[in-house]
């Protein structure tokens, strides 16, 4: 192998001056693409909150202001009485919570029979339960909607809690996690005569923690932000959730409705969410990098 | 595996599930199925003990010129069709961007993840009020206000344009709620995509390095194909989440999912659904069935095609 | 062509940010590479080999000093610029590329006046393969290949572009034993074949002694010695060196040096003219005892491990550093190593000193 490259004809001088020229050139660019994106990201969660602040007055001005020049916290006051925010609130804690709460137990239940426990067409169970995970929710909707109107359960707390107890997802990922954890635990356990129920508390569920803590704020977040099926099976106001009085309370869309108002009130439901976000953030984003399903 | 004496005993721990699961998840499949063939089912009416005959009527139904189906097909195949390449490819472009900066990058990527932990009719409310025009004259040639967006706009030399509002125009609907759609869908895109480029040995990208590789080929050559499979994933969900698209339009739109004072509907396949819900089950489920049909044939293409693309 | 490293440092940055201490991984290092040899750099792991070599290619920045290649200083080029060809320790092979497609990637990023046609590419790519003879499985991908068959895909790649300087970074280190044993002498060919100066970085001494025109010791950071293979070996600069090289090991004991004489333990086992009174360390090679019934060094006989030609006495001695003492002698000299002691006799040249502080050699004439 002969005639090399040869770096003489180069000028060498040059050569690392263009490179370090365009090493700054694409820093330039990467971080301009970057910040111009992130603002456009963020935009819109500042327009929600100056907009909040703002009098009606202020926001309607030919000339957008890009901060309140009066603080206006009364329009947070006026966003609870007009969208009936507080008894939504409760709602949606009493149903985020206890339906949290039973998802867990039963989540944990099936993970650990279906992880450890041996029994006839474990797997073929699975697999079904597996498969049903293709199918849309809608298609389970109608039907589901038909049954609790069955049941009389139209405008009460469990038509809201009962139906989405079981996620087939989250059983699948807690098995995931349960499967990691080495055999030999639960057989030592088992010499040593512990029970099946009292491993699962014992060794299972501390083991699988951050999961739990992944699927209990998915979850929570899941009836904070549920809006189609309250809407469905309740009749009465005062049985919805949180993000339906939202929706309700400001459908005036002729212009002339008190934004301001109603960003207060898209502040207010925002706001768990971030408070979520700022300190669980890296719990979520490991359950949804193994998902891939919204909420 | 340790032989248990009481095998009953799993079928103890799974009972509170399975019991939920045959009625809220296995009947619904039966059902569904049953009366998407039973002709103009109504659910009051079976209660009341009409009967119904067995036929494919509520299928011509549905795809009658006047139930508004296909208005909600078109709708749909068009928000998925524009915002999954666009979403894609600026996630990919942020993604790979953020994977080659230093300094504030966990800051970035924390920034970029801000819209996924948020309630998309609220946020959707608020991309409403910000391509709201306030007191437009009929005329659409004076307003008190022409809202944010338009302010921007207007720095730039663009006329405003009418959103949103009274006799707002079918494709400037579209627009905005495509905008929603993909500002919505970053996040969880880019953190897939941020990962996948992360997970890519950096020796590659060392040794194009050495060989002189020119920027734009170690993106074509070297990353893309790497990060196929993410890619494929992200394009699959990014599919059947385009294909079941409600909230976010209900959130700018509201219930009626259109704009006021215009004629165009903005309605979704799963809004039709929906729609027909309360009163006419059986059209309903036939919807339903048509929706299963068309993701479940999308993501076998696109299964298809991106074993064909991707390697390994 | 020839490589010149002056005064080549690089500092790292502590890792934990509050203790600001820094991590010098190479420090102060000066060296010529003649043209068209192959240099092995040896040394423990994190003596900074690899660093050198990052530095060298252009992937790591030196915080100081100069590198030449030729009378060119590229100091200041990033690797893009250099023409260096790097083989990675794991190979670093594009997956998702054939072999070929892989060897022909450097090629097609050729600009100008480099560029090469189609055809031309095509045939580098398989000259290189039948240098490295793989030249029949160049349309199979990485993961269908052996460890082995990997590597020379990886060397194809890295000759292909006919680069000015040749960089392996531990390349045998991914092998079994026997395919280590093959690649290294193909290694070797390929290198005198080319005449392609090289550079290799490895922990295994007999790798870097079997094959390297030039050896370069490093520890922490800093170049203990610099010189042919046999050299390095037969006169070790510092009791690192010493140790470093060799197989089996070196024998290293306390010792005292009184009126120009080396005792070990009581007995005085060598006459060392011109060393001043003072303790030292004493290194034997193991080919360096000559068993002798009246020499001066006696050990504890505990074993005896047969390897055809020679033998290995395994002994103990109480003022040794090491474990055992082990000595490599003639099988017929030992058929009378049956007792419960050993006595032998020392070749002087086989024998280092060294300063217990510093562990400097201390050299004293060999009559």
């Amino acid at each position: 192998m002969t005639n090399q490259v040869t770096l003489q004809e180069k000028n060498l001088q040059t050569v690392s001056a263009k490179q370090r020229v365009v090493k700054i050139i694409v820093q330039v660019l990467l971080y301009t693409f970057l910040g111009v994106m992130a603002l456009i990201i963020v935009f819109p969660f500042y327009w929600m909150i100056i907009s909040s602040l703002k009098s009606t007055v202020e926001y309607r001005l030919p000339v957008p202001t890009l901060f309140p020049r009066e603080i206006m916290w009364g329009n947070y006051v006026e966003a609870f009485s007009a969208a009936n925010l507080g008894r939504l609130f409760i709602n949606t804690v009493i149903v985020g919570v206890v339906s949290t709460l039973l998802s867990l137990v039963i989540t944990i239940l099936s993970a650990f029979a279906f992880a450890r426990l041996e029994f006839k067409g474990k797997n073929a169970l699975f697999a079904a339960l597996l498969a049903t995970m293709m199918i849309p929710g809608e298609l389970f909707t109608i039907t589901n909607y038909i049954t609790v109107n069955n049941f009389g359960w139209i405008d009460t707390y469990t038509v809201l809690i009962v139906p989405f107890l079981v996620s087939i997802f989250y059983i699948y990922l807690l098995r995931q996690n349960f499967m990691q954890i080495p055999n030999e635990l639960y057989l030592a356990a088992k010499v040593d005569g512990t029970g099946d129920f009292k491993y699962l508390c014992k060794v299972m569920i501390p083991l699988s923690l951050p999961t739990l803590i992944s699927i209990t704020i998915l979850k929570m977040m899941g009836a904070w932000n549920s809006y189609v099926w309250p809407r469905l099976v309740t009749k009465s106001e005062e049985m919805r959730l949180i993000t339906n009085g939202l929706r309700d309370a400001f459908t005036d869309m002729s212009g002339q409705a008190n934004i301001p108002v109603q960003m207060a009130a898209v502040a207010v439901v925002s706001f768990p969410l971030f408070l979520v976000f700022i300190f669980l953030r890296k719990y979520i984003m490991k359950g949804v990098s193994r998902s891939g399903i919204k909420g | 595996m340790v032989e248990s004496k009481h095998k009953w005993k799993a079928w103890l721990y799974l009972a509170p599930a399975i019991v939920l699961l045959l009625i809220f998840t296995v009947w619904p499949i039966i059902n569904t199925l049953r009366i998407a063939f039973l002709d103009g089912y109504n659910m009051l009416g079976e209660v009341g003990g009409e009967t119904y005959s067995f036929g494919i009527k509520n299928f011509t139904d549905v795809l009658d010129e006047y139930s508004g189906f296909k208005e909600a097909l078109v709708n749909t195949l068009l928000l998925t069709v524009l915002t999954v390449p666009l979403s894609t490819f600026l996630a990919l472009l942020i993604a790979v961007c953020l994977n080659s900066i230093k300094p504030l990058q966990r800051f970035l990527q924390t920034v970029f993840f801000l819209p996924y932990v948020t309630n998309s009719i609220a946020i959707g409310m608020v991309f409403e009020a910000m391509f709201n025009i306030i007191g437009l004259s009929p005329d659409a040639v004076t307003a008190e206000s022409w809202g944010i967006i338009n302010n921007i706009l207007g720095l730039f030399g663009a006329d405003p344009v009418n959103w949103i509002n009274l006799n707002s125009s079918y494709w400037a609907n579209m627009t905005v709620m495509v905008i929603y759609i993909v500002w919505n869908a970053l996040p969880f895109k880019i953190l897939i995509l941020l990962g996948g480029l992360q997970s890519i040995n950096k020796q590659y990208y060392d040794a194009a390095k050495v060989d002189s590789t020119p920027r734009a080929r170690v993106f074509t050559k070297i990353t893309v194909p790497l990060l196929s499979p993410m890619l494929a994933y992200v394009v699959i969900t990014g599919f059947i989440g385009g294909f079941k698209e409600y909230s976010s339009i209900v959130g700018i739109f509201g219930d009626d999912m259109k704009a006021v004072g215009t004629d165009h509907s903005l309605n979704t396949m799963v809004g039709y659904i929906y729609d027909a819900l309360g009163s006419n089950e059986g059209r309903a489920s036939a919807a339903a069935l048509i929706l299963f049909v068309i993701i479940f044939v999308v993501t076998m293409i696109n299964l298809y095609v991106s074993k064909k693309k991707t390697h390994y | 062509m020839k490589v010149v490293l002056q005064n080549l440092t690089k500092v790292f940055p502590s890792r934990n940010k509050k203790s600001g201490e820094e991590v010098v991984a190479v420090n102060d290092f000066t060296f010529e590479i003649p043209d068209g040899k192959l240099i092995g750099l040896l040394g423990p792991s994190g003596c900074g080999k690899s660093t050198t070599l990052y530095m060298i290619s252009g992937l790591q920045k030196p915080t100081g000093g100069q590198i030449f290649f030729g009378d060119d200083d590229v100091t200041e080029l990033s690797a893009e610029n250099r023409g260096v060809g790097l083989v990675f320790q794991n190979y670093a092979l594009y997956p998702h590329l054939t072999v070929k497609q892989n060897i022909l990637f450097p090629l097609q990023n050729l600009k100008g006046a480099d560029k090469l046609s189609k055809q031309e590419m095509l045939e580098r790519a398989f000259e290189a393969a039948k240098l490295v003879q793989i030249d029949n499985l160049m349309e199979r991908k990485p993961s269908e290949l052996s460890g082995g068959q990997q590597q020379r895909v990886a060397i194809a790649r890295a000759l292909v572009k006919m680069p000015k300087v040749l960089l392996l970074d531990e390349p045998l280190s991914n092998l079994d034993a026997r395919l280590r044993l093959q690649t290294r002498e193909e290694i070797r060919r390929i290198q005198k074949e080319t005449g392609i100066t090289t550079i290799f970085v490895t922990h295994d001494q007999e790798e870097a002694m079997s094959i390297s025109d030039m050896i370069v010791v490093m520890k922490l950071g800093v170049v203990q010695q610099i010189g042919a293979p046999q050299d390095v070996y037969d006169d070790p600069t510092n009791l690192f060196v010493a140790k470093f090289l060799g197989t089996p090991p070196i024998n290293v004991f306390e010792g005292e040096v009184k009126a120009e004489k080396l005792y070990i333990g009581a007995a005085a086992v060598l006459d060392v003219p011109g060393v001043q009174d003072q303790p030292v360390y004493v290194g034997i090679r193991p080919e360096g005892f000559i068993p002798n019934p009246e020499g001066p060094l006696t050990c504890n006989l505990s074993g005896v491990d047969v390897m055809g030609r020679d033998v290995s006495l395994v002994t103990t001695h109480e003022a040794s550093l090491n474990p055992v003492v082990r000595s490599i002698v003639d099988a017929d000299a030992a058929k009378n190593a049956n007792g419960i002691t050993v006595s032998y006799s020392l070749k002087p040249h086989k024998v280092f000193l060294f300063n217990k502080e510093t562990e400097e050699r201390v050299y004293f004439e060999v009559k």
